[in-house]
């Protein structure tokens, strides 16, 4: 991977590269692997870009596949994954952001089903709903119905401090 | 009032630094230990499975009354497992505290050495087998009548003009050398194909890693 292409066509969206890593990992360690295999995903698949959709909406789509399915392996690699996430509340580890709600907001999102963690990132960095489905393969409404039951979800769990 | 996670989200990226991207320096440390773990692991397995298979057909032989065959695939898997062995030697001997790049390029130089000597191996190793089978075959079980000197009684019945060396019609003989020529010509190729076959694509992204690694250098 050259360095300009990094500069110049990751670097600028790497904001949302991180939101959608920390949304899929738990640990320092296993963002950074995340980050640089979604960066690896993007240069290695550049030329597969048909200029149908925007650049960054290539890189959302790119970056939450590669996300899912870095989980996928690591869910078959450890069976007890789940069990893990499950028992991760607001630890040391997932104080990494300054601001404590977001920190509690990003553990809320973890105890959220994969694809819906995908819907409500690219909700929250207000992506409009017709790119959301494009994005996630499914209808509007689809969307739409679902956004308001994960907010629910995410009100219920933070109201409730997660659990 | 709470904050909505729109707030939430909103305001605590303003001036968080956590936005800034970590160095892609250290991708293909994982990667390498993976792909290298993951070769080893099905080559021991087909060590094992040689060895298995060896003391399998030995027995097996016997019962079935091909000793012959038996004890000339017994002699040939204990020569394949002994080139083995030697070889996963080297393997073990690749020093991970190399850097990633430098850890593949040795795994990399390991794996042409093995290829190399497969080549070679396998060109004595398929006209041996052949030769094996051949005379199992002929041979045929112990008690019984002997299939190759039926088969060259009613051959010289036919034609008992036909030149004869060691007992044996030159046509026959002819074919076999033959055979045994063209297997030791091409036994390097087949080498390669069943190589590339269990390990083919490990080696493929073996190569494509040391490639993004030679870019990402630059």
């Amino acid at each position: 991977m050259s360095n300009d292409f990094y500069t110049n066509s990751i670097l600028p969206h790497s904001g949302i590269i991180i939101k959608i890593c920390r949304a899929y990992t738990d640990t320092q360690e296993d963002f950074e692997d995340y980050y640089q295999e979604v960066c690896l995903q993007i240069w290695r698949s550049k030329d597969r870009f048909r200029e149908e959709s925007k650049w960054s909406t290539w890189i959302y789509r790119l970056a939450l596949n590669c996300c899912l399915t870095l989980i996928k392996k690591k869910k078959n690699n450890r069976q007890n994954i789940a069990s893990d996430f499950e028992q991760k509340e607001i630890g040391e580890e997932n104080k990494i952001f300054e601001d404590e709600s977001l920190n509690l907001l990003y553990v809320a999102i973890r105890k959220l089903s994969e694809i819906d963690r995908a819907i409500i990132l690219l909700y929250l960095e207000e992506k409009p709903y017709d790119i959301i489905a494009e994005i996630i393969g499914t209808s509007n409404n689809n969307i739409a119905v679902r956004i308001i039951r994960i907010k629910e979800r995410l009100k219920k769990l933070l109201d409730g401090k997660i659990n | 009032m709470e904050k909505s996670i729109e707030t939430i989200w909103k305001e605590g990226f303003v001036k968080d630094d956590k936005l800034i991207a970590p160095k892609v320096n250290d991708l293909y440390n994982q990667k390498s230990i993976d792909i290298v773990s993951k070769f080893k692991r099905m080559y021991k397995i087909n060590v094992i499975a040689i060895v298995l298979f060896s003391f399998i057909i030995l027995p097996v032989s016997f019962v079935v009354k091909i000793p012959y065959m038996g004890i000339m695939m017994f002699f040939l898997f204990n020569v394949i497992i002994i080139v083995n062995r030697k070889t996963i030697y080297k393997l073990n001997k690749i020093d991970n505290s190399l850097n990633s790049y430098e850890y593949l390029l040795s795994f990399k130089g390991w794996t042409d050495e093995l290829i190399a000597v497969n080549t070679k191996f396998s060109r004595f190793l398929y006209p041996y087998m052949f030769l094996t089978m051949f005379f199992g075959f002929w041979c045929g079980p112990i008690g019984g009548d002997i299939p190759g000197e039926v088969v060259v009684k009613g051959f010289v019945a036919e034609f008992p003009n036909t030149p004869m060396v060691f007992g044996f019609p030159l046509i026959f003989v002819g074919v076999m050398i033959f055979a045994m020529l063209f297997l030791a010509l091409v036994g390097g190729r087949i080498g390669k194909w069943d190589f590339n076959l269990g390990y083919g694509r490990i080696m493929r992204r073996l190569k494509t890693m040391i490639k993004d690694m030679e870019e990402l250098k630059q």
